[in-house]
């Protein structure tokens, strides 16, 4: 378009959209001229941390005579219109649920000032929590969750869907019966929903739904065997780390499923034990993963809530991600050395056969996928610059991705995995349950009273507490759950503000997954498969190599992140 | 169609239970049939819901384990087919026998064994009278003190 068309355009455009919104607000315009008088102000809570929704309501003397109401921001914020008649009593009333009513009297001079036509600000306003049975439901509710997901007893995404049904029930049923049983209504629920975490991982599940099918894995795996010459203390390392940088950009769970048949196969082939190789495979992924932003879906939680980039991970975490690989690696070598040097019986035939197997099925669609791939590397890592948001870079790329190579439409609508996307947003307002009851800023008031403003405790209390927890409960849930407790310790912290503690959050939920078959997906689905080769991984078994690979990976990363921050 | 049907699904569990339909085909001549079921149950216990792909993996896989078992069968100069089918192990293997009116059926019970299936040991036996009853087969259990 050439200059003097786009200033005609820009021009037309701007006199339309005045015209717009001078004929959509011209009431409350003249209104505001009438009354230029305001009255602002913030609410938080004892925290500290702002408080959305909160009912503002200025009136006279007598409380029911409302003058003005007004409902606070996301920031805490509040504008209140003044009229012109101004009585000699004014009276601010703020009240929201699972907080105490506050009743602030405005002081003469301040009610002068606005008699004088003049607007006025009023110190921050501050609301306790009230604890009442709708905590105590909520905190019911999310334990219950997170014990049918550990136990097994339901689905992941059954369990969570039960926790905000249950939620919506006590809240639209048992209000009218006792309003003390309200947590918060559907829309109010919709809040607590992070749609960059939800349209993130749909995006990704396109694009890895086109890899999965080119037999990309099994011809590296394939690859890796030939590369190492059949040596085994080359094959361990180069597998872990082909998985590893696969789960950097894929998910976990997608990475073992390609994985691990083809590693079985491999094993069987050299006459190894598959779980030599599965065990360390499913213990880099665990460690890897969590480089980049879309590598675990813990990561892409964190990102979005403590806005971090693709390159804050990239920067922050993956020098941590490398020592600990690195010291996984060897103690991997060590763990298994006997069976990797001993005597092995290799096949020919089976060899032959893999080989035959390992081929690339879809070299376009591949190659397709390699492009897009590219260019969402670079939107990820560039894209920040233009406030592009890795949800929308994920969306563009799969798009993109589908335009290109033509699929079938109904059969990519199928590869997403619609119960991941629904146990997430299920999983939101459970959280957003806990958080509105006032759980959340418990806790996170007893870690703050724990830590204090020592940020090196901070540090160690986050990272090991994560990686103990994470061993026994589900990482997902948990990370969810601590991502507004994280988000106080930064702000009350002397130091936290580099966000350091997101950074612990991520490497203690992802590498605690080592410390129990339990502990990740990723370990479940690898299980499941080496168990229908006939090599089945018992809880102990897995225990005892995983518990020390937690130890030494968290103590690098560790030392990592203290290097880094403090 | 006759033969003996061997349920396997690899590791040194299998052993034994490979060794002995490979001895009864050496008794009887018959033609041995390794079945391997994939049953993607697992998957109940996290939020992924690819089948299509894990299943199509898992076939592949299967294949692999098969070919290990032919491959002992035919070194000991004796036929052996390998047969895929995915679903409900006890239904796959009981609609197996059926469609090759087999004559064995022989089955392993794996050590280590922690999903409930028809192959722990509160269910074996009732298993295999199900197959015998339905199926007209003779189910022949390899039981661990053999291995």
């Amino acid at each position: 378009m050439n200059p003097t068309l786009r200033r005609t355009f820009l021009s037309a455009a701007l006199i339309l959209i005045s015209l717009v919104l001078l004929w959509t607000n011209s009431p409350s315009r003249a209104q505001s001229d009438l009354s230029p008088v305001l009255i602002a102000g913030s609410v938080f809570d004892n925290l500290d941390q702002p408080v959305s929704g909160a009912q503002v309501i200025l009136s006279g003397k007598d409380p029911d005579s409302i003058i003005s109401e007004v409902l606070t921001e996301s920031s805490g914020n509040f504008l209140l219109d003044v009229p012109e008649n101004i009585p000699d009593n004014l009276n601010l009333h703020i009240e929201r649920a699972h907080f105490e009513t506050l009743e602030v009297p405005l002081t003469p001079a301040d009610i002068q000032e606005l008699k004088k036509g003049d607007s006025i600000t009023t110190p921050d306003l501050v609301i306790n929590r009230r604890i009442t049975i709708s905590f105590w439901i909520a905190t019911l509710i999310f334990v219950g969750v997170l014990v049918l997901i550990a136990t097994g007893k339901l689905h992941n995404t059954l369990a969570a869907l039960v926790g905000a049904s249950l939620i919506y029930f006590v809240s639209y049923i048992g209000y009218p019966i006792n309003e003390n049983l309200y947590i918060f209504n559907f829309h109010q629920s919709l809040f607590y929903v992070d749609w960059n975490v939800i349209f993130l991982i749909m995006g990704m599940m396109i694009i890895i739904a086109v890899v999965e099918n080119t037999g990309i894995f099994q011809w590296l795996a394939f690859t890796a065997y030939r590369i190492s010459g059949g040596k085994m203390i080359l094959l361990l390392p180069i597998l872990m780390l082909i998985t590893g940088i696969a789960s950097a950009f894929l998910d976990n769970v997608t990475t073992m499923l390609l994985m691990t048949p083809i590693s079985v196969q491999i094993a069987l082939s050299l006459g190894l034990s598959p779980l030599v190789l599965l065990i360390p495979e499913v213990m880099a992924s665990n460690v890897i993963g969590i480089s980049t932003l879309i590598g675990t879906p813990t990561n892409i939680l964190i990102g979005s809530y403590a806005h971090l980039s693709f390159n804050d991970f990239l920067v922050n975490l993956t020098p941590g991600v490398i020592m600990a690989f690195i010291g996984l690696a060897l103690y991997s070598y060590l763990t298994y050395r006997k069976q990797l040097s001993g005597s092995q019986d290799t096949s020919a035939l089976l060899l032959e056969r893999l080989g035959q197997q390992a081929s690339i099925t879809e070299p376009i669609h591949l190659k397709k996928a390699g492009v897009i791939g590219f260019f969402m590397l670079l939107l990820f890592m560039f894209g920040e610059r233009i406030h592009l948001i890795p949800a929308v870079t994920a969306l563009l790329g799969a798009t993109a991705l589908m335009v290109w190579i033509r699929p079938n439409i109904e059969e990519m609508i199928e590869a997403v995995d619609w119960t991941t996307l629904v146990f997430f947003i299920s999983l939101f307002i459970v959280v957003g349950a806990i958080q509105e009851v006032g759980l959340i800023s418990f806790i996170a008031e007893e870690i703050g009273i724990m830590v204090g403003d020592n940020l090196l405790l901070a540090v160690l209390v986050v990272i090991w507490f994560s990686a103990i927890l994470s061993t026994v409960i589900a990482n997902i849930p948990f990370t969810a759950a601590m991502l507004p407790v994280i988000g106080y310790l930064t702000i009350t912290i002397p130091g936290a503000q580099s966000m350091v503690l997101f950074y612990c959050l991520s490497v203690g939920s992802a590498m605690g997954g080592n410390g129990s078959l339990i502990g990740a997906s990723a370990n479940m689905v690898t299980s499941g498969i080496a168990e229908r080769a006939g090599y089945p991984i018992t809880y102990v078994y897995f225990f005892k190599k995983g518990f020390p690979a937690l130890l030494i990976t968290v103590t690098l990363a560790t030392i990592w992140l203290l290097i880094r921050f403090l | 169609m006759s033969g003996i049907v061997c349920a396997i699904r690899g590791g040194p569990a299998s052993q034994p239970t490979i060794h002995k339909a490979i001895k009864l085909a050496e008794e009887t001549e018959q033609k041995i049939y390794f079945l391997y079921v994939v049953n993607l149950d697992f998957l109940e216990r996290t939020t992924s819901s690819r089948t299509h792909t894990i299943s199509r993996e898992l076939r592949q896989m299967g294949n692999f384990i098969l070919l290990t078992a032919q491959d002992q069968a035919n070194s000991r100069g004796m036929s052996a087919d390998g047969v895929i089918r995915e679903g409900n192990i006890g239904e796959e293997i009981i609609r197996f026998c059926r469609e090759i009116q087999a004559d064995y059926i022989v089955l392993g019970r794996p050590k280590g064994e922690h999903e409930h299936n028809e192959f722990t040991r509160d269910r074996l036996n009732l298993f295999v009278q199900l197959i015998e009853d339905s199926s007209g087969a003779k189910a022949i259990l390899v039981e661990e003190e053999e291995k």
